[in-house]
Parts: structure tokens; C-alpha cells; sequence
């Protein structure tokens, strides 16, 4: 089985998805992959009301520094549309990521069900593999 | 004569507080529609609830059941824009089922405009997922509801945003045809003039993307130059409009510099595509600052009626007219590598 090149990771400001970026960081790590942050702007997202995207370069060079990751090979893109879609868009031209990664609840709030889960989607759509991070995996 | 739904139907159950997708919306589309003072010429069109199987034809039956389950307990964000509450699902048939109404009644009376005033909107809600605010598709439903009874329809969507729901249900369907003007970048994504329709519906997608900034006088152009020899050809038995008002310079959700007299002239110009009286029907669908919703609401349904009703000009000199010769170039080249496909695959 080939080794991965490029892992997209799902990242909207959540814990949930911090945790998710963190773990694919590590795998990063083990691998020699390109980490691929995509953040989804949302149409609420030009009132502002929501995650600034000002940080990100800041907080990834932090968390590469704890992997023992080369920044250079973090990567942050922000597309516009829903999670869910521009995650699955991560694994087209010109991202080509061949591993999708995602917390297990971004902001969406119905554990078990379909509807509001970014996670359940993607697995549901994708066609390349997906890792759903459980929230209180071991990082260390 | 002028239809609108709404009006009796208290929508204020689907409400999260201080969310911009709120029901004074309906109320200030309303509001624009009493100021253009139609009195006996106004007739209300009681809303009903669409029925699983009106919905059934554009929505999987999976995701109906989810959406109805998810509001039942209790609701809650769907993602980072859309949200539910308990009486979402219920409000959400009904804003489905006017679209319905409205059109019913257009056939029955085969005169008038028709306007559903209903929300939440519809237009980015896809077959099995909801997003943009929209949980069911309202004017897809309509649009269904009509090809099943032999009918051809344009769909012209002049909401800022991309109509990524309504012109993934009909990508292949060779009866409809989608325009949409719309800004880009800008959620969802999607949207790019090389998306021209799936190959059993070849050409029956236009998209007109524009740039932020964009004024009237560009988007005119653009239905004219591009869309307008496409309809022509196409000839629609019906007109229906995703009539979203947040392209308006004053609406806090994108960057394009429209007038409610643009959306005048938009209207008027889209009105001519219907082929007699009681065949036009714009469904509300964006448009967040609600003076300037009441303000264009009142400008294109006056318009659509032949009124000259606008209270501001229309506008020009904003970017975007490059765009459209590079779109055309855009569609040609998809138009070309479509057909190159179905060549190769069609020779023997």
C-alpha cells in the first residue's frame, strides 16, 4: 500500500478540529506528507461572526514545532462553501490529497445522526480515504 | 396582478436569534409588496404543506426522514451557517408547498405574477443535504412539479450566491434550463461558467460569474449577451425566478453594488422570457438588510407587472465587463470538450 502524500485536514476553529489537524501533523510526521489545512467559508463568515483565519500561520508554525515538522510542509488553504464540500473538493485538482482527515464533531451538534455531522458526510461522499479523529484520542 | 404566499403563515418558530436568515426578512418582502398599493389586484395565496411526495421528487427520502428526526428533537446547527429548530420542518414544507401554491394558482388564473414570500430559502439545499440556510429546495420542488406535467422551465437565479442546490438537482435534465448571476468568489464555490450541464442536459446550465463590485449595467449585459440567445433557443413554457435581493450595495452578506432599480431592470428583462401572462414566479430566496429587501422586492415585482415603481437608479461603471467575454470564451471551450467526449464515445 502506497504511503500518503497529502493529507487534507478539516479545520474550522473547533476543538474538535485542532485535535483533528493535530493528529494529522503527527502522522505527517511519520510519513513525509504535505499537511493541507482547509478552512470552509461559510456564508456567515463575511459578517465576521465566525473564525478568523489571521492566526492560522502563527498556530501552524506552533504545532509543526511540536511534531518536529518542517512548516514548509503545511500548507493553509481557505475555500469558500460548506465543510463538507470543500473538504471533498480537497481531494481534486489542485490539492489531490489522498487522505482526508476530520474531527468527529466540527459545529454541528447531533451525535448519531446524519444531519450536522461534517464527519459522517465526508465518509459518506469521499472517494479516498477518510480518518474521523474521536475527540479524546492520545496525541502524545 | 400579483400572487403572493405568505402572509398567513407565522414563521417566527424557525428563529435563532441574532441569525441573519431571520422572518422580519418575510415580513420587509411583504412590506415591499404593500408599497406598491395593488389592493383588489392582490390576491393571498394560503401556504400548504408540501407532501413527502411533492418534496420526494427533488430530495432523497433518506434525508427527509433525517430532517424531519433532527428538527423533531429539538434541532440545532446543521453546520456552520445553517440551523433548525423544532418547528423548522414543518415551516420548511410550508415554504415548499407555497411555491407550489403559487404556481397552482397561476395555472388555475393563467394570469398574473406570482411571488412566494416564504422562507427559509431554498436554492443551495441539494438533493440529501441542507447548507446556505436552505434546507429544502423550494423552487426545485416547483420546478418538479412542473416537469411532470410536461413543462419546460427556465430557472434564472440572480441571488449573489450560487445556486449550487438547484443546479445540481437538474444537471441533467434536458427540460430545464439554469441561469444564475452570481458573485465570485463567494460561497459556495461553485459557480464557474464551465459548468454548462451534465450530457443529457448539455447547455442547460449558464452560469455568470462577477466579480465583487459588479454593478447593474454588467449583470444586464450578461443576461443579454450570454444567457438571452440560450433561452430563445431553449423556449421555456415557464419562468421562475430565484429572486434573492443580497446582490444590493447596502446588504451585509456580499460585495456586489446593485440598486433596486437594477433588480428592476433585471425583472423586466427576465419577464419577457415567459411565454404569456401566469407564467412568471420569483421566489424569494437571500437578502438580509431588510430596507433594502422591502426597497428591491417592490422594484422587481412592479417591474415584472409593467410598474415603474423603482425608488433608486440603476447602476454602472462597477468591474466585470471583461468577465463577460472571458465567460463566453469559458463556455465555448466546456460546450466543445463535451461534445469531443460524446464523439469519441459515440464512434463506432
Amino acid at each position: 500500500m502506497k504511503s500518503f502524500r497529502t493529507i487534507a485536514v478539516g479545520f474550522d476553529g473547533s476543538d474538535d478540529s485542532e485535535i483533528a489537524l493535530r493528529w494529522a501533523v503527527r502522522l505527517a510526521a511519520d510519513t513525509g506528507a504535505e499537511v493541507v489545512v482547509v478552512h470552509a467559508t461559510g456564508m456567515l463568515e463575511h459578517l465576521d461572526t465566525h473564525f478568523s483565519a489571521d492566526k492560522m500561520p502563527t498556530a501552524l508554525a506552533t504545532i509543526a514545532g511540536e511534531y518536529g515538522v518542517d512548516v514548509q510542509r503545511l500548507h493553509w488553504i481557505v475555500d469558500n462553501g460548506d465543510a463538507c464540500s470543500v473538504l471533498l473538493r480537497a481531494s481534486e485538482p489542485p490539492v489531490n490529497a489522498d487522505l482526508l482527515v476530520v474531527g468527529s464533531r466540527g459545529h454541528g451538534k447531533r451525535p448519531g445522526l446524519l444531519l450536522g455531522s461534517t464527519s459522517l458526510e465526508v465518509t459518506q461522499h469521499a472517494t479516498t480515504p477518510v480518518v474521523v479523529v474521536p475527540s479524546n484520542v492520545a496525541l502524545h | 396582478m400579483v400572487l403572493v404566499m405568505n402572509g398567513t403563515y407565522d414563521d417566527s418558530a424557525h428563529e435563532d436569534a441574532g441569525h441573519p436568515e431571520r422572518p422580519d426578512r418575510v415580513k420587509a418582502a411583504v412590506a415591499g409588496v404593500a408599497d406598491l398599493h395593488l389592493d383588489g389586484d392582490l390576491i393571498v395565496v394560503p401556504p400548504y404543506a408540501a407532501t413527502r411526495s411533492e418534496l420526494a421528487r427533488v430530495h432523497d427520502g433518506g434525508y427527509l426522514d433525517e430532517l424531519g428526526a433532527f428538527c423533531y428533537e429539538g434541532g440545532g446547527a446543521i453546520d456552520q451557517d445553517t440551523y433548525a429548530t423544532f418547528d423548522s420542518w414543518t415551516i420548511a414544507k410550508h415554504a415548499a408547498g407555497g411555491g407550489l401554491a403559487v404556481v397552482e394558482e397561476l395555472q388555475r388564473r393563467n394570469d398574473g405574477v406570482g411571488f412566494v414570500a416564504a422562507r427559509p430559502p431554498g436554492h443551495h439545499a441539494l438533493a440529501d443535504r441542507a447548507m446556505g440556510f436552505c434546507l429544502l429546495n423550494n423552487i426545485a420542488v416547483a420546478t418538479a412539479a412542473l416537469l411532470s406535467q410536461g413543462e419546460r422551465v427556465l430557472i434564472v437565479d440572480w441571488d449573489v450566491h450560487h445556486g449550487n442546490g438547484t443546479q445540481a438537482i437538474f444537471w441533467d435534465e434536458p427540460d430545464v434550463l439554469y441561469v444564475s448571476t452570481h458573485e465570485w468568489p463567494l460561497f459556495p464555490g461553485s459557480g464557474s461558467a464551465s459548468e454548462v450541464g451534465g450530457r443529457h442536459a448539455f447547455d442547460r446550465t449558464i452560469n455568470i460569474p462577477l466579480p465583487a463590485g459588479a454593478t447593474g449595467d454588467v449583470v444586464r449585459r450578461a443576461l443579454d449577451d450570454v444567457a438571452a440567445p440560450v433561452i430563445d433557443a431553449f423556449s421555456p413554457t415557464w419562468v421562475l425566478v430565484s429572486a434573492g435581493f443580497d446582490g444590493h450595495r447596502a446588504d451585509p452578506m456580499a460585495d456586489l453594488q446593485l440598486t433596486s432599480g437594477d433588480y428592476a431592470a433585471m425583472a423586466q428583462a427576465v419577464a419577457a422570457f415567459a411565454p404569456r401572462p401566469g407564467r412568471l414566479a420569483m421566489f424569494l430566496e437571500g437578502g438580509y438588510d431588510l430596507a433594502a429587501l422591502r426597497s428591491s422586492v417592490r422594484a422587481a415585482l412592479g417591474a415584472a407587472l409593467g410598474l415603474d415603481d423603482a425608488d433608486e437608479g440603476t447602476s454602472s461603471g462597477g468591474p466585470g465587463a471583461d468577465n463577460i467575454e472571458r465567460i463566453m470564451r469559458e463556455r465555448a471551450s466546456a460546450l466543445e470538450m463535451v461534445r469531443s467526449i460524446d464523439d469519441e464515445e459515440s464512434a463506432p
